[in-house]
């Protein structure tokens, strides 16, 4: 109940085909031409101050872009990316905490992995205690050609040692995870991020899936607003911790904490999050507790302290996302009620 | 004065259900004082806006002006909640409502993030029923709505309400009920609760710099006839800081010595000072950073080119009365902005001004002063000749000897060219090439047909070093010395030491680099991937060491353990910057411009096993 679409409402076409459709239409595509141009190198408020920005801003919340998303993935992500918030930066009230994600939400449920993850930690009853999952992820990876060229891919990449001060191209690193994450198949990919562990080695291989001496760590750790706003700036970035955040907020209605009690979503938009500046990992090798946290933390906050820690806590204490890692880990998806 | 009401929260929640009543309070809010005199007066933004879609005139939430009491002034039927913006991705349906306080006839165009930073969002959950009854809420539900009770109030302001703990909605729905608040360990802190508006008031102007947190529990008792329910919550106050402190030195100290010797490099820190402020200083947003500055003081435009001045802060924390609060330190390093050239001799005070610009007071600013002596270096050789004695069957690219002025080694930013001056006579074997950074000279044999001709025996060479900026040189003497007769070359061996992968075929071959006319073995300890690993080298002191140096450099042939950029195959680890092996498997070899191969030879065993034996 509540998850149908309430009447009049347009199915959402992605923004490239939404701008496509702008573009045969001579009014559309004028005032989707003058709002760049507004929106170009301005802020929000001077624009709007401009009576023709403005009256472009509102032809086109009449007109498919305003509804159209983005696909994680897609062809032309990027395009689709820059049109979606060529419009709604114009139309958020500057800073917002949370942003609503560009992305169509995930429908899928995690059943099919869920089911593949459980067959695995079952598998032999009598070695279960002493195997170790994050070992069983990577051999699973070996095993497939793709996850295997992409995995070593980034590996390769992320330690090749650049010169004395330069410990490794942080740049080229992010680019080869990001190919990972989104070309592998995510019952690859989500096992070797999200195994179970019950020693230190096992939990010591979990935290070293992304590389994080090369992807995460850095000499010195931003604040948080600053790193959140540095992500910002990119419209990848902002889209993913976006993603993140409609899709892995904590909420007092649902059974898991999850928006929606979908699992698949929120570990989704978390692998969507690496190989950006807000990229998370595990904070420690503890296998009791799982923390998780960007590079960042809230020294020098001055009087936005609480707005930052409340940033860092939907990271390192927020019950959806360690819940959906441990009901993956587990291997065990929420049974709803059909 | 400016208009300096302000909000103590960000952020506010209720819910909302289909067929409320018109009137139906929902949630009050409100606004702290500035300065005495000042009237808050509540608006509402025409717009509400959900979590995602068109805006959307408001007909049904209206504020009090004065109270701010928000509550519904029509009741939502179901049409209306198919009307209103409810996102279809979003599970929870929210309208956005913005308020804003001015003293003055309201704009609607003031509805902007950027004219009210500080305002806050009315969250209203639109609940598709009608509102549950009152014997079906919990004591958590009836007393306290989701969001935490968490506030911040400015310092040096005055007292004033910013909290009811009665839910209005609650308060008008469930009237048979009595429910009733108190505010625990709120004794000796600066709050009082009134029990008969359930108000929560600051009572005194805070002092962020005195203590800055503030933890009290709410609780909350319901009574329904004889039975009795209680809930306790947290209830958190945050002091905002403002700049109302001067900055000041630690242990009073303002002065610091900053010496210019062997390091003149652009870039090096002379020395640090450092600044103390009670106020924070944010990272973010960036603007904040510049709150700070620190200029150097003077007229002379050498020292404004020659120096500059490096301001880092980082939060640091006080305790005042037993309670940490946040402050900051600022350092103020002296670096020097350029080369700074060998025969520069001077010693000047060095004033930095530094200045806390949002601080409004006399104490504002503090001056710190650098003792800067810059001392001239001397480009001069030791007091010695060198000698260097060579092997008459060294080969090309052997490695003789280094030569170095004095305190070479502790120079920064001084580059010098050492240059051999040549003899006499015919014989010149040997050449000299600049080490790191040209602190040093590296003497290596470039013609090893002359070691071998008997008329050359001792050449003496004149060495000259030159500081490339001030063009000061200074010279010495260098003799070097055959020695050795000459060994009978072997036939088939490679031009390169790296070639040969066993110890007896290594050590009797020469090769390129080599000092004695044979190859050296290393041997490694022989456990798994080591930076230890076997192979075989034309000096085990500078091959391999890690380091691909100038010498090394100039044939790929000499060192393709420090050198390769090729591949190597076997287990290995790459050094620094993909150069060389740093660490092997076994044993190392290489075939120069092609690859190398680490392996662990035990074929030498399995070449004779019992079956062979027993043939033989």
């Amino acid at each position: 109940a509540g998850q149908d679409p309430p009447h009049g409402w347009r199915v959402a076409v992605d923004c490239v085909r939404a701008n496509e459709l702008c573009a045969a239409e001579p009014n559309c595509s004028s005032r989707y031409r003058t709002l760049r141009q507004c929106l170009a190198g301005r802020d929000r408020n001077t624009m709007l101050a401009n009576k023709e920005c403005q009256a472009a801003l509102e032809v086109l919340q009449e007109s498919p872009l305003y509804d159209c998303r983005c696909k994680r993935g897609m062809k032309k992500e990027l395009q689709c990316l820059q049109i979606y918030w060529s419009i709604h930066l114009g139309l958020t009230e500057g800073e917002e905490f949370y942003e609503a994600s560009p992305y169509e939400p995930v429908t899928s449920r995690l059943s099919d992995i869920f089911r593949l993850a459980s067959i695995f930690s079952g598998m032999d009853p009598a070695t279960n205690s002493k195997s170790n999952h994050c070992l069983d992820a990577a051999k699973a990876c070996n095993l497939n050609d793709n996850c295997k060229r992409l995995r070593s891919g980034y590996i390769s990449t992320c330690s090749k040692e650049i010169s004395a001060s330069e410990h490794c191209s942080r740049r080229k690193c992010h680019k080869a995870l990001r190919q990972f994450f989104d070309r592998v198949p995510s019952e690859y990919t989500y096992r070797l991020l999200f195994c179970s562990c019950k020693d230190q080695a096992c939990a010591e291989r979990r935290r070293q899936t992304i590389v994080p001496s090369c992807s995460y760590e850095d000499k010195e750790k931003p604040n948080c607003l600053d790193l959140r706003n540095t992500c910002r700036t990119d419209h990848l970035c902002r889209s993913r911790l976006a993603d993140f955040h409609t899709n892995c907020q904590a909420s007092f209605q649902s059974l898991t904490s999850c928006p929606g009690d979908n699992y698949q979503a929120c570990l989704g938009s978390y692998a969507g999050l690496i190989g950006f500046d807000m990229t998370p990992n595990y904070v420690d090798a503890s296998t009791t507790s799982i923390t998780i946290s960007p590079w960042c933390s809230c020294k020098g906050s001055g009087n936005m302290e609480e707005e930052c820690e409340k940033f860092l806590r939907d990271f390192t204490e927020n019950p959806c996302l360690r819940n959906a890692i441990q009901a993956f880990g587990n291997g065990t998806d929420v049974n709803l009620s059909p | 004065a400016a208009f300096g009401l302000y909000f103590p929260r960000k952020e506010y929640f209720e819910n909302v259900y289909i067929d409320q009543p018109a009137g139906t309070p929902l949630l009050r809010i409100h606004a702290l004082r500035d300065s005495h005199g000042e009237v808050a007066r509540f608006h509402l933004c025409q717009n509400p806006i959900s979590s995602r879609a068109r805006p959307l005139e408001n007909h049904w939430f209206q504020i009090r002006e004065k109270t701010g009491l928000l509550y519904l002034s029509k009741s939502l039927d179901r049409e209306d909640f198919n009307m209103l913006p409810v996102g279809n991705r979003m599970l929870l349906s929210k309208v956005k409502l913005r308020v804003f306080l001015s003293p003055h006839p309201f704009q609607e165009k003031e509805c902007d993030s950027a004219t009210c930073p500080m305002c806050p969002t009315i969250f209203l959950s639109l609940i598709n029923a009608t509102a549950p009854a009152c014997s079906s809420l919990t004591a958590r539900q009836l007393c306290f709505t989701e969001m935490d009770l968490s506030f911040h109030i400015k310092e040096n302001k005055p007292p004033g309400t910013f909290h009811q703990l009665q839910l209005p909605s609650v308060h008008h729905l469930c009237q048979n009920l009595s429910i009733s608040y108190k505010l625990l360990a709120a004794e000796g802190m600066p709050f009082r609760y009134n029990e008969n508006t359930t108000g929560v008031s600051v009572t005194q102007r805070l002092d962020r710099e005195e203590r800055e947190r503030y933890e009290l529990i709410a609780k909350c008792t319901v009574r329904e006839g004889l039975r009795e329910m209680q809930v306790e919550v947290p209830f958190l106050v945050n002091v905002l800081d403002e700049d109302d402190s001067p900055p000041f030195l630690p242990n009073g100290t303002d002065t610091a010595d900053a010496v210019v010797e062997f390091n003149r490099k652009e870039g090096t820190v002379l020395a640090t000072l450092t600044v103390y402020d009670a106020d924070t200083t944010p990272i973010y947003p960036p603007e904040s950073r510049k709150k700070y500055t620190g200029t150097i003081i003077t007229d002379d435009p050498w020292i404004s080119e020659t120096f500059r001045v490096e301001h880092v802060f980082d939060e640091i924390h006080f305790s005042p009365n037993g309670s940490q609060v946040r402050g900051t330190q600022h350092e103020y390093k002296l670096v020097l902005n350029k080369n700074i050239s060998v025969t520069e001799h001077r010693s000047f005070q060095l004033d930095v001004l530094v200045n806390d610009t949002e601080f409004h007071g006399p104490e504002r600013s503090v001056m710190l002063h650098f003792n800067v002596s810059i001392l001239p270096v001397s480009i001069q050789f030791p007091n010695m000749t060198y000698q260097f004695t060579v092997n008459r069957n060294a080969e090309r690219f052997a490695q003789i000897g280094k030569v170095c002025i004095e305190n070479c080694m502790k120079f920064h930013g001084v580059n010098l060219t050492y240059k051999l001056l040549s003899p006499n006579v015919s014989c010149y074997p040997v050449s000299i090439l600049q080490g790191q950074e040209g602190k040093w000279g590296s003497l290596y044999v470039n013609d090893s047909s002359v070691l071998r001709r008997p008329e050359c025996k001792e050449i003496q060479y004149t060495i000259q070093a030159t500081d490339k900026q001030s063009r000061k040189h200074t010279k010495t003497l260098l003799t070097i010395v055959l020695e050795g007769t000459l060994l009978k070359k072997e036939e088939d061996c490679p031009n390169s030491c790296a070639v040969s992968k066993h110890r007896a075929e290594c050590e009797e071959c020469g090769g390129l680099g080599v000092l004695t006319g044979r190859c050296q073995w290393r041997q490694g300890s022989g456990k798994g991937i080591t930076t230890n690993y076997s192979t075989c080298t034309p000096s085990i002191k500078t091959c391999p060491d890690g380091t691909c140096d100038a010498i090394e450099n100039k044939d790929p042939a000499v060192c393709p353990q420090d050198c390769t950029s090729g591949n190597v195959i076997g287990g290995h680890g790459k050094g620094t910057g993909n150069l060389g092996i740093k660490s092997g498997h076994g044993i190392c070899y290489c075939f120069p411009r092609q690859n190398c191969y680490c392996e662990k030879d035990d074929i030498t065993e399995q070449l004779c096993d019992e079956v062979c034996k027993t043939v033989i």
